[in-house]
């Protein structure tokens, strides 16, 4: 799944490289040093591209497969076309919240699955048959459309991709809703700030040439390898799981998030897109990219593997790159 | 009852809308002021499950490849009931959309030399389908989404369910929507509008789309007095995956996956030699469905009889690098590696080839001859038509591009001529319709109109199925009928204003109902077997008296009229259809 090292060579260039660097050009600044102050930069400018290249070395060895590894690991032993599977009864454990004063109540649901059911389908038999007035958020019920991230059994999960009876602990699947996003009813929460969040990061390519956008007669050539160094954070599919995980975004409402802050880079280093600069200078802040610190629970959820932990280094890396390239 | 103002409402934010939206627009130079309205998050539409790829001769001249062999391909694909002017433009046009979704950030696959890799896709003589891995749709929906944020001029209303087109006579005025988020009731006016909600796939119970595709759009459109053309067409995908139908994609087919009988045959040598897996969809769902018939099928313990998708023979690089999805759904639902192990499948109901009525600019037709003044429709939901009785995998996303730039712009262009703004004709419908919702919700019924759903499917599912049969089609007709006449006793549980997915689960069962009985009208009348539509009692073509598009209208008393129009044939005449 997700490789320590990855992160901790990371982890050095942004928490050790940065402040290191920041110590001995103020510290020099103040002795009226240039030249000394000069060297340090580059010293530690020299420091910080070697901590990058692991790092870029590291997170690209296996872009491709990741989310198929942490899928595989998931699976289990199950196998269909083995015979003899009846119908058991699990007992389904929801949040219920309709607002009007009252708080959020756990009730309780027995259902019928079958070796093959999900906890959405779970959900919805119970709002077909038992009570209807049970609300959850949902679509294509295949993992891409984003719609039902829920806290399934604690962890913040798309309900579409859990098989109910494997999640079922001692026959029993708590279903809960997300707590970083504000609750509208039971497990639907309201994704208003999400959006905005991600709109504040000014997704979409920027390019020059304006017309050309639109009337698109040339075709923009992309290399594999330019592809590759923003494909894996390209499958946010914006179910806000992340932000759920994320004890910053919990606890600090300015925080703009794993998910955001994946699809700033996402655009960063996407080959055809032409306002890195710009972007960098966005998200260098507090509630930008130094507002991580670096928990890693984001990919952890993640059931797409983006990996936004990593999209935030990665960022973190080229901000302090452009300061010691560039002055500012 | 609020009261929004726009200059365009676009109602559905799938592939065609979002791209309407943007070339409206840009052709406007941002001066329209446009809404799109979206009973989901506008990104979670059910465009974002289109998989395989997005058709179109991207280097003509320089390979074997014309736009006459993508249309030729196309028409025949479609048993000759596609209009052949409407489908030169698809293939005319593709190109230049599969390079504007480049523009806009679609990592698309890539040959070495970085130019846009396309691959095989059943039914197309060559290698035309651009993909992003085997999430090609929802790459291009994000795509769409992220461009449309930096646009100042265009509002997205997230989670908002249009229950009603408002029209004065021929002339577009709005619609009504309720606000799920607060269950509050919308009245939004505009002087165009735009129809983009996509397929009614949801009519059926088994089927690869996802639980939104009801067809909103095409019952209001039908409910406001507009024609539906050939809805007794629908397409089976060949390979979805049991029990949950979820869609295994044309693509693995096309990247070399086979078909398997219980005997480990590949039998779709008997039904296409010299295509193959890759014959067109309708030809591969009857196959399987054949080899079930005769005892060639597997048995599945949830009940469903399957065949198998093969692919242990290929190249695991090709599995993991162009059909990741594939293994992530295989591996996520039944603990299955495709590499490993074959995957079950079956025919499920997966595109509404037939829709609103619209000519070849995307306009919605009004009357027999004539367009609704301010109204198109775009995608799924609309029938230009250029699938005819079959459409060819992946002609579904240049479909949707090609005709959401065209809509667009010519909305932009209807809009410029238009001095005035019509407001007060549509404040009575809506006060009518807010009526009509409140009127739900008071009701005292005692039918669950989940169990209602559950009977349509059964008669969706059994007798409307890739093989039809005349007495099982009157049938349908007879007991749709009398399923329709007991959503007035439904009882709607949830009575809250918060999120109530019951009322809305309520109105997409209404809409769903009066597009079942559109199919099945349509169907039980086609004495003829053309592409998805396969009469068991008459087995042939018959270009004679059914080369015709089939027309539904709501008529006199509420009930179904239906007429014939004829098919648009220019340079390619129909012949035999074999591969």
């Amino acid at each position: 799944m997700i490789r320590a090292s990855r992160y901790m060579v990371l982890l050095y260039a942004s928490m050790a490289g940065v402040p290191a660097m920041i110590f001995l050009r103020v510290v020099f600044g103040i002795f009226g040093m240039a030249s000394l102050q000069d060297a340090a930069g580059f010293l530690a400018g020299v420091g910080l591209v070697v901590f990058g290249i692991v790092g870029f070395v590291e997170v690209y060895a296996h872009p491709q497969n990741k989310h198929i590894e942490q899928v595989n690991e998931e699976a289990g032993e199950a196998h269909v076309l083995s015979p003899g599977a009846g119908r058991d009864t699990i007992v389904m454990s929801i949040s219920r919240f309709a607002g009007g004063g009252k708080g959020i109540e756990m009730k309780d649901y027995r259902v019928k699955v079958s070796k093959f059911t999900t906890v959405l389908e779970a959900l919805l038999m119970i709002k077909e048959t038992q009570d209807s007035t049970l609300s959850v958020r949902y679509s294509c019920r295949m993992g891409i459309c984003g719609s039902c991230g829920v806290v399934v059994n604690g962890k913040p999960s798309l309900a579409c991709e859990l098989n109910a009876e494997k999640t079922a602990v001692d026959g029993c699947v708590k279903v809960e809703q997300m707590r970083a996003h504000p609750l509208l009813k039971d497990l639907v929460t309201d994704f208003d700030d999400f959006f905005a969040k991600h709109k504040a990061i000014r997704p979409g390519l920027y390019r020059k040439d304006g017309k050309e956008k639109y009337e698109a007669k040339k075709e923009y050539k992309q290399s594999q390898e330019e592809l590759n160094r923003f494909l894996p954070y390209s499958y946010c599919i914006m179910c806000g799981l992340c932000l759920d995980a994320c004890p910053i975004s919990n606890s600090n409402a300015e925080f703009l998030g794993p998910q955001a802050l994946s699809q700033a880079y996402r655009y960063y280093a996407d080959s055809r897109d032409q306002d890195g600069k710009k972007r960098l200078f966005d998200v260098d802040a507090l509630k930008g990219i130094w507002g991580c610190e670096f928990a890693g629970a984001c990919s952890h959820v993640c059931p797409k593997g983006v990996d936004p932990a990593s999209a935030i280094q990665l960022l973190k890396n080229e901000a302090a790159k452009s300061i010691l390239e560039n002055g500012e | 009852m609020e009261i929004l103002d726009y200059d365009l409402v676009i109602l559905g934010s799938g592939i065609g809308g979002m791209t309407a939206a943007i070339h409206a627009s840009r052709k406007s130079s941002a001066r329209l002021s446009i809404c799109i309205v979206t009973k989901l998050h506008a990104m979670r539409s059910h465009s974002v499950s289109a998989e395989g790829g997005i058709s179109g001769v991207l280097y003509p001249g320089k390979s074997d490849d014309t736009f006459d062999l993508h249309a030729y391909d196309t028409i025949k694909g479609s048993d000759y009931l596609a209009d052949q002017d409407a489908v030169e433009i698809l293939a005319k046009n593709a190109p230049g959309e599969i390079k504007f979704f480049d523009h806009i950030g679609v990592p698309w696959n890539r040959e070495r030399d970085g130019r846009i890799s396309q691959r095989a896709f059943g039914g197309m003589s060559l290698k035309r389908t651009a993909f992003a891995a085997d999430k090609t749709g929802f790459f291009m929906m994000r795509a769409l989404y992220d461009e449309i944020l930096s646009y100042g001029n265009i509002d997205i209303l997230h989670e908002h369910f249009a229950t009603k087109l408002i029209l004065e006579k021929d002339t577009f005025r709005g619609i009504f929507a309720i606000d799920l988020n607060t269950g509050e009731m919308k009245l939004i006016r505009a002087k165009a509008g735009i129809i983009a909600t996509g397929g009614a796939s949801r009519a059926y119970g088994f089927t690869t789309t996802s639980y939104s595709s009801t067809g909103d759009g095409t019952a209001l459109a039908y409910n406001a007095g507009l024609p539906l053309k050939d809805m007794e067409f629908v397409q089976f995908h060949p390979t979805a995956l049991i029990p949950s139908g979820i869609l295994i994609t044309e693509a693995a087919r096309g990247e070399g996956a086979y078909l398997r009988n219980a005997k480990g045959e590949r039998f779709m040598e008997r039904y296409a030699a010299s295509k193959m897996e890759l014959a067109p969809r309708d030809i591969v769902s009857r196959s399987i469905i054949t080899e079930i018939e005769n005892g060639r099928g597997l048995k599945h313990e949830s009940g469903f009889d399957y065949v198998l998708l093969d692919m242990r023979h290929m190249d695991k690089e090709v599995i993991d690098g162009r059909l990741p999805m594939i293994k992530e759904i295989t591996v996520k639902m039944l603990g299955i590696d495709p590499a490993e192990e074959p995957i079950p499948v079956r025919p499920a109901a997966h595109f509404t080839m037939g829709g609103i009525h619209t000519g070849i600019d995307g306009k919605v037709f009004y009357g027999k001859k004539d367009p609704a003044k301010g109204l198109w429709a775009v995608g799924e939901c609309a029938c230009v038509s250029v699938h005819g009785a079959n459409r060819l995998g992946s002609n579904s996303l240049s479909q949707c591009s090609v005709w959401g730039r065209i809509v667009g712009e010519e909305s932009s262009d209807y809009l410029k001529a238009q001095a005035g703004f019509e407001r007060s004709y549509a404040m009575k419908p809506g006060e009518e319709e807010m009526e009509r919702i409140s009127g739900i919700l008071d009701r005292k019924g005692t039918v669950n109109p989940y169990s209602l759903k559950s009977e349509m499917h059964a008669v969706m599912d059994r007798k409307l199925y890739v093989y039809r049969r005349m007495k099982a089609m009157a049938e349908a007709v007879r007991e749709l009928h009398a399923l329709e006449k007991k959503i007035g006793e439904c009882y709607i549980e949830d009575k809250g204003a918060t999120y109530n997915t019951n009322l809305r689960d309520f109105l997409e069962l209404e809409n769903l109902m009066t597009l079942s009985i559109a199919i099945a009208e349509g169907a039980s009348r086609r004495k003829e077997s053309r592409g998805a539509h396969a009469v068991v009692e008459f087995p042939k073509r018959d270009d004679k008296n059914w080369l015709v598009h089939t027309i539904v209208q709501k008529g006199r008393g509420g009930k179904p009229s239906i007429y014939y129009v004829p098919v648009k044939i220019t340079r390619w005449k129909p012949q035999e259809r074999k591969y």
